[in-house]
């Protein structure tokens, strides 16, 4: 029953997308730092154990350690406000379905989708007047663009020893964003558009590895390295400008001119991330873990012609990232240690390839986990606050709740033998 | 009941993917206009050549007939053309040649603009019996091109009288009424598609002016024949008396103008029934729009000479199809200068100043490089078709002609 209330006030709370942002214009946009709700708690990248003791929901490697078959989602409700001008937007969507079977605690094997990034924008400048020949022209532009890049992915993770375990994953990457442009003079509005398409895929290597371990302590350390497969490629519909003379958003038979051409464009090298990362976590008693993070982003690709509406992208990211996490245990008696808690802080460095500017984001993130039934259900929810900012103007706050759903099941897992 | 269990979660999650899907509306956020897309620019070209030309006048399409006189334009004659078909459809004069349908006159009506009579005087109608299907183009004919010795003698003659439509109102109407003699012609078989022509003049010179509703005129009553008939059960008995009414499909004053003046040879000059037309050449040699952009507005301005106020007068300008020949004042007996139809741009005289947008045909310049041989400005057929307008020209340093253009570009 705790599931189904939980559903219903999922279902009648969050009915929104993503929300917009001004930085969703810079090229392709903020490339997400987490997807699942059990990483987002904890400010975490998905290297470290977050969901349970030893694995970690975005870790390939760690899949071995999950007792049970789990199906997973993650649900998220974001707000993000704009400081200077005092305009705030709310949205919600899913961040992560996923569905992942150990193997006889030596393997695993998974499928996700998730999206990569977020074109969702919506902005307008303010308004200007412009003189000539004697007359007066009032004019304002409005931006809006939505869609991005989703990632389709399977892994598997085997083990190298005892203490060290292996995943690979691979990323299929596809979407399709659109952006609308316009410029207002005297109340009219005169329109473009450009629609583009993905597809391209990565692969990616994790690594787990206990260093150390003692019964007081253990040191685990992380490593994962992304890689581009086929550099994301796609077509550009340019649509000309036009007169909407009635308003509607869409070109038709009342709108100047008579007809608006179109040119396509195929275009390769529009995304092709390279990443690496490496994270350590020190297990203490009472399940208490202290880890730190660390990854260097890379997008190699360079194609300017794929521009946004802010012709710049982004072309690195570094992120650093500490937290505490303290797991629940379903067997004990008292519900306040069955839960799970999480917290850490981050900040993430995204340079722009162009203009060389930085946009720095901070954030705080806290969550908690919690443990239902037999086979390891388990609800998680996570609350995350920062904010970003380009040159210390534009800053935009955000506040990002999540909540994730994981249903386990019995698969393919190791039994007693009957006494 | 293991299985049930089982199932629920599954089914749970699938209800909770399905509000995804759900998206909302968010507002504006404002931002700075730096690094942002799309601009407005302004491009002028200037005006290098203009030209007033006189053609005889063509007055199709003018809301009135003319008879008589008035400031030195003498109204010579007006030339109708009916419809084969009576309103409502049907009855072709064809159909008067049935033996048992006997037609026995014709009345041709024509509506004064005026619901008193203050002058009177005799009216004469004439047709066309020897002209075949097409008499007069009521675009082209003109009092130069048309020779009024084609037409018969007087078939009738008329003076308006006064009718009443109720007890308080009246109109003034012109009656003629024709004998069998031309319906014989009209219905004769023989002649396909009969010209169904008249034309309509004063018996006297008149030194006035009457006005009378053409078929141009919104809500007014523009020309009708009706053909008065009956039907016969058999040879002698009548079961029935009835009359058709066909409208007019052509109408026109032929009207000869007055001398050109030197208002109407020194600016840039327009009227439809002295005949003066202008040509307008703007340079806008080399010009590319922008990739992707679109013109706002490509405005042709104008300064009219006059300083007394006019309100309605519209001017149309037609891109020429073919390089004009800039010179002094000319007169043709043929308009020379074909233009693109489909291309017209029209506008009205506001505050003394016309501006024409001719953006459409701007961006066939700008983007397919489509060659610019100049415009056309003429009177618009809903004006009055004696106001002559004058523009000033090239040398007037203040309210020279000048094309501004305003474009948007990515």
């Amino acid at each position: 029953m705790l599931s189904l209330r939980v559903l219903l006030i999922i279902n009648f709370s969050f009915t929104y997308a993503y929300t917009q942002s001004v930085f969703n214009s810079y090229g392709l946009g903020l490339n997400r730092t987490s997807y699942h709700t059990s990483v987002n708690g904890a400010g975490s990248i998905g290297l470290v154990p977050t969901f349970h003791p030893g694995v970690s929901m975005e870790n390939v490697a760690t899949w071995p350690g999950l007792n049970y078959t789990f199906i997973s989602g993650s649900y998220s409700n974001q707000l993000f406000a704009n400081e200077k001008r005092n305009v705030s937007n709310q949205a919600a969507g899913f961040s992560k379905i996923q569905f992942i079977i150990p193997i006889l605690d030596r393997y695993g094997f998974g499928l996700s989708l998730k999206p990569l990034n977020n074109h969702n924008s919506f902005f307008t400048t303010d308004t200007s007047t412009i003189q000539y020949e004697g007359n007066n022209y009032t004019t304002n532009k409005e931006f809006r663009s939505g869609g991005g890049i989703m990632s389709g992915s399977f892994g598997f993770s085997f083990p190298i020893n005892k203490n060290m375990g292996l995943g690979f994953s691979y990323n299929y990457l596809f979407g399709s964003s659109r952006d609308e442009q316009s410029m207002v003079i005297n109340n009219t509005y005169y329109r473009l558009f450009n629609i583009r398409t993905y597809q391209g895929s990565t692969y990616k290597v994790d690594l787990g590895a206990k260093l150390f371990s003692n019964n007081k302590s253990s040191l685990l350390a992380f490593a994962s390295i992304e890689l581009t497969d086929k550099p994301v490629y796609g077509k550009l519909y340019q649509f000309d400008l036009f007169e909407d003379i009635n308003n509607n958003y869409a070109f038709d038979a009342n709108d100047y001119p008579g007809e608006v051409g179109v040119d396509t464009i195929g275009v390769n090298n529009i995304y092709a991330p390279s990443s690496f990362s490496l994270g350590f976590n020190i297990s203490l008693k009472n399940s208490l873990n202290i880890f730190s993070e660390y990854q260097l982003w890379n997008d190699e690709a360079n194609n300017i012609n794929y521009a946004s509406i802010y012709n710049d992208q982004v072309g690195s990211k570094n992120h650093i990232g500490v937290g505490l996490i303290r797991f629940g245990n379903q067997m004990e008696r008292d519900w306040q240690d069955r839960i799970t808690f999480r917290s850490g802080i981050y900040k993430d460095i995204y340079e722009l390839r162009y203009s060389g500017k930085s946009i720095i984001e901070n954030g705080l993130s806290l969550g908690f986990g919690f443990k239902f039934a037999a086979t390891g259900n388990q609800i998680d929810l996570s609350f995350r606050n920062g904010s970003r900012y380009i040159d210390r103007s534009n800053k935009e706050l955000f506040r990002e709740f999540t909540v994730g759903i994981s249903v386990g099941d019995v698969w393919f897992l190791r039994r007693r033998a009957k006494q | 009941m293991k299985s049930i269990t089982s199932i629920i979660p599954f089914g749970l999650i699938g209800i909770f993917y399905l509000s995804i899907f759900v998206s909302c509306e968010e507002a504006a956020l404002p931002i700075n206009d730096d690094g942002t897309p799309l601009n407005v620019d302004t491009v002028s070209f200037p005006v290098i050549n203009t030209m007033t030309y006189q053609t005889p006048p063509t007055m199709g399409g003018t809301e009135y007939l003319y008879f008589g006189e008035k400031d030195d334009y003498d109204y010579l004659y007006n030339l109708l053309e009916f419809d084969s078909l009576a309103i409502g459809g049907g009855y072709p004069f064809e159909y008067y040649n049935d033996s048992l349908i006997i037609a026995d006159s014709m009345k041709l009506t024509l509506r004064f603009i005026s619901d008193t009579i203050d002058i009177n005087t005799q009216f004469q109608l004439r047709f066309f019996p020897q002209n075949g299907d097409s008499v007069f183009n009521e675009f082209e004919t003109n009092y130069m091109n048309f020779d009024p010795s084609l037409a018969s003698e007087v078939i009738s003659q008329a003076e308006m009288v006064t009718d009443s439509i109720d007890s308080v109102n009246t109109k003034v109407t012109l009656n003629f009424l024709i004998d069998t003699t031309v319906i014989n012609v009209f219905k004769d078989t023989t002649i396909i598609n009969f010209n169904r022509s008249f034309l309509v003049e004063l018996k006297d010179n008149v030194s006035s002016e009457f006005k009378f509703h053409s078929s141009e005129l919104g809500g007014g009553d523009g020309p009708e024949l009706k053909v008065y008939y009956r039907t016969l059960l058999s040879d002698t008995v009548v079961t029935d008396t009835s009359y058709r009414t066909y409208t007019a499909l052509e109408d026109l004053s032929v009207i000869k103008p007055p001398l050109i003046t030197s208002d109407d040879t020194t600016y840039l000059s327009i009227g439809t029934a002295k005949g003066l037309k202008s040509l307008v050449l703007v340079d806008m040699k080399g010009w590319v729009l922008p990739k992707r952009s679109v013109i706002k507005s490509a405005q042709l301005i104008l300064n009219r000479v006059q300083a007394d106020t006019i309100t309605g007068f519209s001017v149309n300008s037609y891109p020429l199809t073919k390089e004009g020949l800039y010179s002094t004042f000319l007169s043709y007996e043929f308009d020379p200068y074909k233009v693109e139809n489909n291309l017209m741009a029209s506008s009205t005289i506001v505050n003394n100043m016309l501006k024409i947008n001719h953006r459409r045909f701007s961006r066939e310049i700008g983007r397919d490089g489509r060659n610019n041989y100049g415009f056309k400005l003429q009177s618009s057929s809903n004006n009055d078709p004696f106001t002559i307008i004058n523009f000033y020209t090239l040398g007037n340093i203040d309210y020279y002609p000048v094309m501004r253009v305003i474009y948007v570009k990515p």
